[in-house]
């Protein structure tokens, strides 16, 4: 941009001048001085010619005034969409389609004649969650290091002390027996050295065979450089790990060339080798390629870059938050990241910044050289399978020892305003921890599903059997309290044979009002008695354009919230439905959050609600059925849900 | 000959003094860099005479263009506040001032929360956090242009933060 310095009327005018210049002055050999006539002609076309190059001058120089921008008729860029400009209809930047990644707080539904909404202080506390993990207050963002140590499961994680909002960016620190009763600890780093000066971002723990912990974390140095720093605990024997030393020789990893600086981040777990040295990997990307640098050690602080990469899918953007890890193929239980060989696969996931969505695809680790090919080119990483269809990001998994589990962690943010999140002093939680196993019967995907640990917080439960609700009706299930609630539910479908409409919009369409013959029916969710303010969480079946049968697992925020500037997406996906297989799901309601997973967990959608109406005792659970061709017979187990009383961990009780 | 000389000379001092300044319309990569982004927001005229009004995007990358227009952001933001809190002092109907407080209240969100997130995310190179924030700051100011239940006082300004934000995300967009 604007490097060059060539200036060719520059080199004219001097050239010609000394031309001029040399040409007066060199006698001409042989020739005596030319005769006195010529000399008055010689400087008088000098003068002449300088006075024409001077007004060139003037003229250059007066050109320089910046040009009128007005280019009538091209207002708006030709490759968006038009915006309104017209306040009073829809304003504000037009969101883009789900295809396309809806950014993050871009909300499409303003009717422009709603008043905004006045959030009271019992609204606001309503949101907090009962049993998933949250900070007493401010930000929260991606799940770092977690870990299993001498009887405590530790949770780390991006917080900012300061504000609801994301900056100055700390390690918090919490530890649990259980997965699900946390207590806070200390912040355990923050950013301190000049390695991680703006911060002390994303990483990753490996435990050692020797029982050792190595932490490797992304800082952003005092330059804006992002670097990968090493940290270990202050002392291994204790087991609340609340001291950690940075090592001094950090960082032990600088973006390597070709890599630019400010997309270097989010260092894996690290996993073993045949050849006896240490693999992890750190997504990137190269353009528009999103890929997955490999780095081998012996010690943590020494590393070589692979030639190649572990795996890139072009057009995915920068891979953020890497995770690798492998599974069996029998299903039974989780594995140690080190694990391989036969009856094994390796799950490769990245977090994709340009869409902030979750993708994962399972495929082979070819140890030898260090790359991984997906099953499915078609479902590869960042363009198949998500983790979870609705608001979630920046999961990690880690290994469980103890009850050999691979646990997946995931990121919820806000979907409200940043005025809310200033107002109610938090923002953001984690999902309940999932465990992931590799599912067997359909051979296409990971399953995901709660913790069992969750189930110690069951209170007494209800039961309802065959609940038949008919087409375009609604049921309200009789139960003490519908905010903090764990859901397993099976539903029938009996045809009326009627005729079939044929909806060719797949997915979830425009959400739960949107009839078909097989669907949508389901549950509605934290909704009021007078339905001003409902939340349905459904299936839809449709005939594809094959013939065959194809199921929708989806979940309608629209009516969550009478709130207008709340953002209010429907989400979903198609679930596969294996025959014989009945339709179930099951829902974990906790107030703001709802986490629902169809299948066994086969397809999960996280969803935030701010509801203004159904909150506390007004809040209400409902059946219902809006399949035009149908009957829907439904079987429910409802248990409400205790509170984990997550708080500080009693540490002065210990001396 | 001396007559020569000095011409060359005057020449030669002048040259010296414009020779930067002509350099700009010879090579306006710059200006292509302006265009080319601004191609890409919703608001085209508004993004280029922004940009084009700020000295800094003559040396900018397209995070020095993003962070001068979530500066124009913050300048109008704190404009709107100002003008708000000069409207709360003068005696207002009820409906009004309710609206102006709640007004007053969003835009101290895009000042204490909206612009500093976006300023640090884009100087660290974390860009979603900056994409979030400038799409944030246009729903505040949608928020705010429906808490008046009658005519709104505040319509041009929110307008303004409007299409700044909505131009400001779209550049951060380029970055992800």
């Amino acid at each position: 941009m604007g490097g060059s310095s060539t200036i060719p009327s520059h080199t004219r005018i001097s050239t010609t001048t000394s031309d001029l210049e040399h040409a007066a002055y060199a006698p001409l050999p042989g020739h005596s001085s030319p005769a006195s006539p010529r000399r008055p002609l010689k400087g008088f076309a000098g003068i002449i010619a300088s006075v024409i190059f001077l007004l060139a001058l003037v003229a250059l120089i007066l050109d320089q005034s910046e040009e009128p921008l007005d280019k009538p008729g091209k207002d708006e860029a030709p490759t968006l969409t038009s915006n309104a400009t017209s306040f009073s209809n829809i304003s504000g930047p037009e969101p883009r389609g789900v295809a396309q990644g809806v950014s993050a707080k871009s909300n499409p539904s303003f009717s422009g004649h709603e008043l905004s909404y006045n959030w009271t202080n019992a609204m606001f506390s309503w949101q907090r969650t009962a049993f998933h993990f949250q900070p007493e207050k401010n930000w929260m963002n991606d799940p770092d290091g977690p870990l299993y140590h001498k009887g405590w499961y530790h949770l780390f994680y991006q917080y900012n002390p300061d504000s609801a909002v994301w900056g100055n960016i700390t390690w918090g620190h919490a530890v649990s027996t259980d997965l699900i009763h946390w207590l806070y600890l200390p912040i355990a780093m923050v950013p301190d050295s000049w390695f991680d000066w703006n911060g002390v971002w994303t990483g990753s723990a490996t435990i050692l065979p020797d029982g050792q912990i190595v932490v490797l974390y992304t800082g952003d140095t005092d330059n804006y450089v992002q670097v990968q720093n090493l940290a270990y605990p202050a002392n291994l024997s204790d087991p609340l790990l609340l001291d950690w030393v940075k090592y001094s020789g950090n960082p032990v990893l600088v973006p390597p060339t070709g890599i630019a600086p400010k997309d270097f981040r989010d260092p894996t777990t690290a996993w073993l080798g045949p050849d006896g040295k240490w693999r992890l990997t750190i997504g990137s990307k190269v353009n528009t390629t999103g890929i997955s640098l490999v780095y081998t050690t012996t010690n943590f602080t020494d590393y070589e870059l692979l030639d190649t990469v572990l795996h890139a899918v072009p057009g995915t953007g920068m891979w953020e938050c890497v995770d690798f890890y492998p599974v069996s193929i029998n299903g039974t239980k989780g594995l140690d990241t080190s694990a391989g060989g036969p009856g094994v696969k390796h799950v490769l996931k990245a977090s994709l910044d340009n869409t902030k969505l979750d993708y994962y695809a399972l495929g082979t680790y070819f140890a030898e050289n260090d790359t991984w090919v997906p099953d499915d080119p078609e479902q590869d990483v960042g363009i198949g399978l998500r983790y979870d269809y609705g608001r979630y990001y920046a999961s990690k998994t880690f290994y469980d020892p103890v009850k050999e589990r691979r646990i997946l962690w995931g990121w919820i943010n806000e979907t409200d305003t940043e005025n809310d999140d200033l107002a109610k002093g938090w923002a953001s939680v984690q999902t309940i921890p999932r465990t992931v196993l590799y599912d067997n019967n359909t051979g296409t995907n990971i399953l995901q599903w709660p913790v069992e640990e969750l189930e110690s917080l069951r209170l007494n439960s209800t039961d309802f059997d065959g609940v038949v609700v008919k087409p375009g009706s609604v049921v309200e299930l009789d139960i003490a309290s519908a905010t903090q609630l764990d859901i397993l539910v099976e539903f029938e479908i009996e045809s009326l044979g009627l005729e079939e409409t044929n909806e060719v919009n797949g997915l979830c369409g425009s959400g739960a009002t949107d009839r078909s013959s097989f669907g949508p029916f389901g549950l509605l969710v934290i909704a009021d008695e007078t339905l001003s303010e409902l939340t349905p969480i459904y299936f839809r079946l449709a005939n594809s354009s094959d013939g065959s049968l194809e199921t929708y697992f989806c979940a309608d925020e629209r009516r969550s919230s009478k709130a207008s500037d709340v953002f209010k997406q429907v989400y979903g996906s198609s679930v596969p439905v294996l025959d014989g297989e009945t339709l179930s799901m099951r829902i974990l309601v906790d107030h703001s959050i709802v986490e629902s997973f169809a299948q066994g967990g086969r397809r999960v959608i996280t969803s935030r609600l701010y509801p203004t109406e159904a909150i506390y005792g007004a809040a209400r659970l409902f059946l219902f059925n809006n399949a035009t061709g149908v009957n829907v017979k439904a079987t429910l187990k409802i248990w409400q849900l205790n509170y984990a009383f997550i708080h500080p961990f009693p540490l002065d009780q210990m001396h | 000959m001396k007559l020569l000389l000095l011409i060359f000379l005057v020449q030669a001092v002048l040259l010296t003094i414009y020779l930067p300044a002509s350099q700009g319309t010879v090579q306006p990569m710059d200006a292509r860099l302006i265009e080319q982004t601004c191609k890409q927001t919703p608001l085209y005229n508004l993004c280029v005479s922004i940009l084009k009004s700020d000295s800094r995007s003559s040396k900018a990358d397209v995070t020095g263009l993003a962070l001068i227009m979530v500066d124009v952001l913050k300048a109008k933001a704190t404009g709107t506040r100002n003008y708000i809190t000069r409207l709360l002092r003068g005696n207002l109907k009820r409906d009004v001032r309710h609206g102006l407080s709640s007004c007053a209240d969003v835009y101290n969100a895009v000042l204490e929360a909206d612009v500093p997130v976006a300023i640090e995310a884009l100087q660290k190179g974390n860009p979603k956090f900056a994409e979030q924030a400038a799409n944030d700051a246009a729903i505040e100011a949608s928020s705010c242009e429906r808490s008046f239940s009658g005519h709104s006082p505040l319509t041009k300004s929110n307008k303004s933060m409007q299409d700044v934000s909505s131009v400001a995300a779209a550049i951060v967009r380029l970055l992800l």
